[in-house]
């Protein structure tokens, strides 16, 4: 493993980290309890506890390229169980974002990244999820066509899948909520 | 009071028996509650996954037009929804530059005095438990029903400000009343995979699978919920849960506004309990077979 690190750009990922977080790195002693606690730790190739070291060193493009990051389902409890009050959770959302705002896209879950994308673009352009055309374009992306079909019959038998989505009146509003903060 | 009601997204669609069911128990008891006007759709985890502030801003703007429309109080049903409104709200209230920031590009003020209520809560605090307990009449005695809570009820707890984060009883408390007997069991906050049902299957049922098969074990006759994220990944992958590891759940997962309407003596129809792909034949039957 490669891992040269220049101060100057250790400081600044750290820096810029723990603004976005609103909380101190250095608040974590190693203990593990978030990782030992996670419902995905069986599929991460980091450990939560492993990420926050690894981000404390300026490790960025191990952490932004990590499975970890977008394998963490945002349970919250990581950040429930630390016994330092650390935000466990909170880090995943930060790294993300900045990978997001990066342009880093993961190689090995990028299906995840995909679907997050996909959704906040159903929510740009309807106000609200229309599920099946989320689906669908979340399909279409991930050339996963058939993944999932086989639910849909019994599903739109019991009248889970609607076919038309409803929009709302102000998409004005949400334009520019998006505006500002996308 | 006014009681703004935020429906939100899932339950127009793939969880509509939630809503149906908790609008004819709302009836029954004659609450009326009010839908925000023009609501959006909260940005639920994808936007606080990649976005911080439109993770803020999306639900604020539904928090500031109920504010306008005179409301104090907001139901949430959905476990999701009203986590992320009660993240907005907490964050609006501790960060005044970003509160600044959201209510500008609003263009409407937010004054943080609305009271944020997920489905549990809103039954044991704004109904009362005397209320529901004077609406059943059709007692769900010999029925074991595991209440399974998930992780955005309770989760985080500084923010959520409810119940136990390890061991919740409130959904417990509220089976208790309709005369049916909670079951006890180890996975009652364990996370069901939630938002990456669709992009990680296989994680999702790993997680889901552990949830359910320590439910069969403590002897449950069915499951109930709060969520419907937990519902889809209980109820709409069981099938295929059962599949993968081999091994029979016949499992019906039901909302705790379809389980109260039972023990009010609504007819399983207007439940919509026919809209769950596990069907509960089995257990309406049991509950017939108690009068």
């Amino acid at each position: 493993m490669k891992t040269v690190i220049n101060e100057q750009s250790r400081r600044n990922f750290a820096a810029q980290v723990e603004s976005m977080l609103h909380d101190k790195l250095a608040k974590c002693y190693q203990c593990g309890k978030c990782s030992a606690g996670c419902p995905v730790n069986f599929e991460m190739d980091y450990t939560p506890n492993q990420i926050i070291k690894m981000t404390e060193l300026g490790m960025e493009d191990t952490v932004l390229n990590s499975k970890t990051i977008w394998l963490c389902v945002s349970c919250n409890t990581c950040s429930t169980r630390c016994p330092k009050g650390f935000e466990v959770t909170g880090i995943m959302d930060v790294l993300r974002e900045i990978a997001e705002k990066k342009g880093v896209t993961s190689k090995v879950e990028k299906e995840v990244q995909m679907f997050h994308e996909v959704f906040l673009d159903n929510v740009k352009s309807n106000g609200r999820i229309f599920e099946l055309e989320l689906v669908g374009k979340y399909k279409l992306k991930t050339r996963h066509l058939f993944r999932d079909m086989f639910l849909a019959p019994k599903m739109l038998e019991k009248g889970k899948l609607k076919m038309h989505g409803e929009k709302i009146a102000d998409l004005n509003q949400i334009a520019k909520i998006f505006k500002d903060f996308e | 009071m006014k009681l703004a009601y935020y429906p939100g997204c899932s339950l127009k669609g793939t969880s509509f028996e939630y809503e149906v069911s908790l609008l004819k128990i709302l009836e029954a008891m004659n609450i009326e509650i009010k839908e925000i006007p023009d609501w959006n759709c909260c940005g639920a985890s994808a936007a606080h996954s990649i976005n911080h502030n439109l993770a803020i801003a999306l639900p604020a703007r539904n928090l500031a037009i109920a504010e306008k429309d005179g409301c104090e109080s907001v139901l949430a049903p959905c476990a999701a929804c009203s986590n992320r409104l009660k993240n907005a709200d907490y964050e609006l209230k501790n960060d005044d530059i970003l509160k600044k920031k959201i209510t500008d590009s609003l263009e409407m003020p937010y004054d943080s005095k609305m009271s944020i209520n997920n489905m549990l809560e809103f039954l044991i605090g704004t109904v009362g438990k005397d209320k529901i307990k004077s609406m059943v009449k059709k007692p769900l005695s010999g029925l074991k029903v595991a209440s399974y809570y998930g992780c955005l009820l309770v989760r985080p707890p500084k923010v959520m400000q409810f119940d136990d984060p390890e061991n919740p009883v409130t959904m417990d408390e509220l089976v208790a009343l309709t005369g049916a007997e909670p079951v006890d069991y180890s996975f009652k906050t364990e996370c069901c995979g939630a938002i990456n049902s669709l992009s990680k299957p296989d994680v999702v049922m790993a997680l889901t699978g552990n949830v359910l098969y320590d439910i069969k074990k403590h002897g449950a006759d069915l499951v109930v919920v709060a969520c419907p994220l937990c519902h889809s990944n209980l109820d709409v992958r069981q099938r295929e849960i059962e599949r993968k590891y081999d091994e029979k759940l016949g499992l019906p997962v039901l909302f705790i506004t379809e389980l109260l309407g039972l023990s009010f003596g609504i007819d399983p129809k207007d439940l919509a309990i026919d809209g769950h792909m596990v069907a509960a034949d089995k257990v309406l039957k049991k509950i017939d077979q108690n009068i």
